[in-house]
């Protein structure tokens, strides 16, 4: 298995006067889920495009790999993204969107059909192949985008906020799902999200950001045991640990007659 | 990251609009001297054209905008039945020049007109009245449509809300309806008012002495040929519309709040549909007269003499090179539909699709286009193109309507590209899947029914319009539509009422076409949905 590496140095970005990025630098290891988790407008989509070549930095370079990729094109990078808003083709079927950029990248008709179909069975799509993306719920969807992605093999995933237009029951069962997409491809998968829960059940690592800046980048374990400062407790420990609070009242039984709840 | 060729596709843009639009407009202002503008300016007549023409514009944009609302109301908020003809009879007006509106008023309430000698009117047409009502009849339409289209998706939810508070219909139409109209009646109001202050067809065939602003520069250039003093009027032409539309583009919507999720459903009421049922049948009556007595004085030997049938005014008109100049305009339609579409297809998706300072530059000037009177187009195109290869040819005119014509069509394909995915070009960029080929396989496929739309509106607006064209147009390249002033010039009214009947006629089946077009496109698209649905087993069968 090669050693894929992605090392990022020194990214600035700004538009008008503000600061977008403030000179961040991180290294992402082969094979792993880092999830970039801070609150809107904190910078991570921008890393995001930076990454995937959507968006020139002021300053900084991308290394993949060893080498020099912050001027390549974003097809030449070796990356797939998958967007909050799924981005598929409406006017294409299911599997015509799967294909439709392996028959561009010169696949044979057989070959990029094969390949297509296989992704679809990977994500539990191969009996809604020939269905518009209209009629497919916005699970179903996400994973035909992610088929899609999968099908050009990508070293490295982007994923920009892939499950904040969706339920809690689909969001819970897609994760699970991506985690196994990852094992089965091999796949390093860098993820962006507002949801701390989100963040802390699927990743290896998390990168915390505020305001343009990394502010702390560890394992789920540390940044729980060893918050950076005050921003890292309250924004991700205190609203993780609001959550089990308001779970917790229904799993504890009210006291009779007080009605009082814990 | 940037790419080559989209920038050239832009910089290509940003050449013709500055080239159609932008140099036309300087050199109208060039041509201005002291000398003309203090002749104008000092002449005691302009300033009572100044006031006529915005008396005129003021009194019928108030009637039209309100008649429009009344109309509009009486469509989506009732359920009387016929929806669909009312709308095709109340927007007829659309497919035919301004100046027929007039003409339809002279035949009926002119001197000798129809109903003023059958009835024994004691009144005349002409004048201020007259131009009020032919300039209603000419604009309400394209305020009911706005209107109708803004009120047929207003959200039910809050009414419902109001409902369960208790709150009077009355309040319901002060506190929710009103607000929420309140933007888009401020874009209807300077729409009509930009269309009657610099329309001449109506003054001109229904003025008499009471001239307006365009009249008198039609006056000046095609009566005189004084072009100095035409570019001083049109410059001040410009004005108003630049005014209106500034104002109108301050006050514009930046974007629905909330997505519609429930459309209103008026419940049943007898006395409010029965009113609202009145008040349709008239106004479509009032539309179809004019257009009926195009009919009567074009197939009657001579009208109230001899009633037989009789198609000598047809033949007349034929003979007197109206076939050539269909012909040209039927030619100038569709290139100007088809160069149009082209072109507005190509900025929107430059606009609506892409990022940077020139693609907002080409939208503004995209949207511009809308705040220049077709008089004053002419004249620009007239005083830039003298002396080129292009003046004289159907290709200018090809040109001028397209730019005269241009921002409606362009505003409906820019609208369809924003409410298309906005990452389909970044995801193409990551797959190695070029632009031209998103645009291709994905974008057009995806905007069929507004590219149709589009086709339409250049070809009808083409076909009838008379300002644009009027200075541009010669003997060999004259238009169908220009054949109204010379035949009334003439007293050939009847001759007059078949151009007008035959403009209708095209632009109808055009429409009709058009419908049917968009009817089959959505059929075909439920129906590719229900077949994959059937056949789903089948491919994947083969797939694997």
């Amino acid at each position: 298995m090669t050693n894929h590496k992605l090392v990022v140095r020194d990214l600035s970005v700004t538009m008008g006067k503000k600061q977008i990025l403030n000179h961040v630098n991180f290294e992402v290891e082969d094979g792993e889920f880092l999830s970039i988790l801070g609150p809107s407008g904190c910078g991570k989509t921008t890393i995001l495009r930076i990454l995937i070549g959507l968006l020139a930095p002021k300053t900084g370079t991308v290394h993949k790999d060893g080498v020099d990729i912050t001027k390549a094109s974003p097809s030449q990078r070796g990356m797939g993204i998958v967007f909050q808003n799924y981005a598929l083709f409406e006017n294409m079927t299911v599997l015509r969107n799967v294909e439709y950029a392996l028959r561009l990248n010169k696949e044979t008709k057989r070959q990029a059909r094969q390949i297509a179909m296989e992704m679809l069975r990977h994500v539990g799509l191969e009996e809604h192949a020939n269905k518009k993306p209209g009629k497919l719920s916005g699970g179903q969807q996400q994973r035909v985008a992610i088929a899609r992605t999968l099908a050009l093999h990508p070293d490295i995933i982007l994923f920009d906020e892939p499950m904040s237009a969706l339920d809690v029951d689909t969001r819970m069962t897609l994760r699970q799902e991506l985690k196994d997409l990852q094992k089965t491809f091999k796949t390093t998968m860098i993820y962006i999200t507002h949801d701390q829960e989100e963040a802390f059940a699927m990743s290896d690592r998390i990168m915390v950001m505020d305001e343009g800046v990394i502010v702390q980048i560890d394992t789920p374990e540390n940044i729980i045991r060893n918050p950076a400062d005050d921003y890292v407790r309250d924004f991700v420990i205190r609203n993780i640990q609001l959550k089990i609070d308001s779970l917790s009242r229904f799993a504890a039984v009210p006291e009779e007659g007080t009605g009082a709840v814990e | 990251m940037k790419r080559k060729g989209s920038t050239s596709v832009k910089l290509l843009l940003a050449a013709i609009f500055i080239t159609c639009v932008v140099f036309p407009l300087i050199q109208m202002f060039l041509n201005i001297d002291k000398e003309g503008f203090l002749s104008i300016v000092n002449n005691e007549r302009f300033g009572t054209v100044v006031g006529n023409s915005l008396k005129v514009a003021l009194v019928s944009t108030v009637i039209s905008v309100a008649l429009a609302l009344a109309l509009s109301f009486s469509i989506t908020r009732s359920r009387i039945r016929g929806k669909g003809i009312f709308r095709t009879i109340l927007t007829l007006p659309m497919l035919i020049p301004s100046i027929s509106h007039g003409m339809g008023l002279i035949i009926l309430f002119g001197a000798n007109g129809i109903l003023t000698k059958q009835l024994n009117l004691p009144f005349h047409i002409y004048g201020f009245g007259g131009i009020v009502i032919g300039s209603v009849m000419y604009s309400f339409p394209a305020a009911f449509l706005m209107l109708t289209d803004v009120l047929n998706y207003e959200d039910r939810s809050p009414y419902e809300a109001a409902e369960v508070l208790g709150v009077s219909k009355w309040r319901q139409f002060l506190d929710i309806s009103l607000p929420y109209l309140s933007r888009p009646l401020i874009s209807v109001v300077f729409s009509v008012f930009t269309l009657v202050i610099t329309d001449y067809g109506v003054p001109l065939m229904i003025g008499g002495n009471y001239t307006t602003l365009p009249v008198m520069m039609y006056q000046e250039i095609v009566g005189l040929l004084d072009f100095g003093k035409g570019s001083v009027i049109g410059s001040m032409l410009l004005v108003p519309a630049v005014v209106a539309f500034v104002i109108d583009l301050l006050k514009k919507d930046t974007g629905r709040t909330s997505f519609v999720t429930k459309r209103l459903r008026p419940r049943k009421n007898g006395l409010r549909d029965g009113l609202c049922y009145t008040l349709c049948s008239i106004a479509g009556i009032v539309v179809i007269i004019p257009i009926f007595t195009f009919v009567l004085l074009t197939f009657v030997k001579r009208y109230p003499l001899d009633m037989s049938l009789s198609f000598d005014h047809v033949f007349k008109t034929f003979n007197m090179k109206g076939s050539t100049y269909l012909i040209n305009s039927l030619i100038v339609s569709v290139a100007v539909a088809l160069v149009g579409t082209a072109v507005a297809y190509l900025t929107a998706y430059c606009t609506a699709r892409m990022n940077g300072p020139m693609s907002r530059f080409l939208h503004l000037i995209s949207i511009t286009t809308m705040a220049i009177p077709g008089l004053v187009l002419g004249l620009s195109f007239v005083l830039f193109f003298k002396g080129s290869w292009l003046y004289g040819t159907l290709a200018i005119l090809v040109l001028a309507n397209t730019v005269h014509f241009f921002a409606s069509p362009y505003l409906m394909i820019y609208n369809s590209f924003n409410i298309i995915n906005k990452n389909l070009e970044d995801v193409g960029a990551t797959m190695n899947i070029s632009r031209p080929r998103i645009l291709l396989d994905v974008l057009i496929p995806q905007t069929k029914d507004t590219l149709v739309e589009m086709l339409a509106y250049f070809f009808v607006n083409s076909m009838m319009t008379i300002s644009a064209v009027s200075f541009l147009a010669n003997v060999s390249t004259k238009q169908l539509s220009l054949m109204i002033t010379q035949f009334e010039a003439n007293r050939l009214m009847e001759c007059s009422a078949f151009v007008s009947l035959m403009i209708l006629g095209v632009n109808l089946v055009v429409k009709g076409l058009a419908h049917i077009l968009k009817k089959q496109l959505r059929k075909k698209k439920a129906v590719n949905l229900q077949n994959l649905e059937v056949e789903n087993n089948e491919t994947v069968q083969v797939g694997i």
